[in-house]
């Protein structure tokens, strides 16, 4: 898995590339909970560009919802552009309904 | 090694009303579109080739009861859910026909689900059975008893005829029971669970039910994948879906397919059973469950070989 996080005018966009699982959910964990903590500090939201990631594991989905609780409410966390099989995964956990999920990252305003 | 199981369901014994079976009677009527049977064994023939298992079958709604068959010599059985009722019935007409009359529980815990099959155990009422029982909760025996006290039930504990005996392990201490290496892991849940693990030479199962992988104890993990390792079988809590055991039902105990297919897949296991159904799931949700899991299992399975996903129903047997 590789993560790289880059400013887009009112709103931070990170984007992990490769796979999420048992062997890198714990680095895309800490990317993304500092991810969490740079958009809290500048107030804005935080999308994630899912369009470079093969799949992601219950490892990775569950580090999405301590990055949400990290957030706590204080910005908004999007998903966005997720593939075929992302998007199945999103779906069969349920994830979809945790987090709004666009087709597109420039719809993730 | 053969498992079978009596009870699948999770929290609460359920069963259909009228409506669910006319519904299913009426879908077979359709799907066989009009055609015409000799008898019922062709009847049945056809409905198993061509109705999926939600409409031919049930997945039952006793709570849990697994029994794993692995010694000539005496039962193994994990957990006294209501499904304990049916075991106790064919295991009277098992001893019937010779099998000694010992019988090897293990208990995951001691919520009501795991444990209002025992009352009505008939086993328990004979003299010359010897019924041993093996838990990680010292009170096991104080939470048998009370559930026999005449506020909740007509017979007293004492009056059970059968010689009974409490075993207490501890989680890093593994012994022998019926035949086989057993070893017994902490699971988080409300008051703790136990899950544990069977070997024979070659062979392995675990059962782990009522067990929740939380977000904030990934790093811990890696215990239960060794746990698992390598096992022919492993039972697995799977009640809720990933996104409920994080929100809603968060810290109530449970677990979720996807997080049993994962630990699965680390562990090398080479079938899951997904396991402790909710118990407001009609067989369709039941099955739809299944259907979602074995599509989760492809899309991340990467490398690795096929891991098997059977969805447990009460009355389901798995030879190892
Ligand atoms: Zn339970
Ligand atoms: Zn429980």
């Amino acid at each position: 898995m590789d993560w790289r996080l880059r400013n887009d005018g009112d709103r931070l966009v990170a984007s992990p590339t490769g796979r999420v699982d048992e062997d890198s959910w714990k680095a895309f964990s800490t990317h993304l909970t500092a991810a969490v903590r740079d958009a809290v500090a500048a107030k804005a939201p935080l999308v994630i560009d899912l369009s470079g990631l093969e799949y992601m594991t219950s490892k990775g989905l569950r580090a999405l919802t301590m990055a949400k609780n990290e957030a706590r409410g204080q910005v908004a966390i999007r998903l966005a552009a997720p593939n075929e099989t992302m998007r199945r995964i999103l779906s069969i956990s349920r994830y979809d309904m945790l987090f709004p999920v666009v087709d597109d990252v420039d719809q993730a305003g | 090694m053969l498992v079978r199981f009596w009870g699948t369901r999770g929290s609460l014994p359920v069963a259909p009303h009228a409506d669910v079976a006319l519904a299913k009677v009426a879908r077979a009527l359709v799907a066989a579109g009009g055609r015409r049977f000799a008898d019922e064994a062709e009847a049945a023939k056809f409905a198993r080739a061509e109705l999926d298992f939600a409409t031919y079958g049930a997945f039952g709604g006793a709570t849990p009861c697994v029994e794993i068959e692995a010694d000539e010599d005496a039962f193994a059985i994990c957990d006294m859910g209501s499904g304990l009722r049916d075991f106790g019935l064919s295991a009277t007409r098992r001893c019937a026909e010779g099998h000694p009359r010992v019988y090897h529980f293990f208990l995951s815990h001691l919520h009501w689900d795991h444990i209002m099959g025992f009352p009505f155990f008939r086993p328990a009422y004979e003299t010359g059975a010897r019924i041993v029982i093996h838990t990680g909760h010292a009170d096991a025996e104080a939470a048998l008893r009370r559930q026999q006290e005449a506020i909740s039930f007509p017979v007293p504990f004492d009056e059970l005829k059968a010689h009974i005996e409490f075993i207490v392990h501890r989680p890093e201490e593994s012994f022998e029971a019926a035949g086989m290496e057993v070893s017994l892991v902490r699971q988080s849940h409300a008051r703790g669970s136990f899950g544990y693990r069977f070997d024979r030479p070659g062979k392995a199962v675990v059962y782990s039910t009522d067990a929740e992988h939380k977000p904030e104890d990934m790093d811990l993990e890696e215990d239960v994948e060794a746990f698992f390792a390598n096992a022919d079988l492993v039972i697995c809590d799977t009640m809720y879906s990933l996104g409920e055991a994080v929100s809603l039902k968060q810290d109530l105990g449970h677990s979720s397919n996807v997080v049993a297919v994962d630990l699965c897949h680390s562990a090398g296991a080479r079938r899951l059973a997904l396991f402790h159904h909710e118990p407001s799931y009609s067989d369709a949700d039941i099955q739809r469950m299944h259907e979602e899991t074995l599509r989760y299992e492809e899309a991340v399975r990467g490398e690795r070989p096929r891991l098997e996903v059977l969805c447990a129903y009460d009355g389901l047997e798995v030879s190892l």
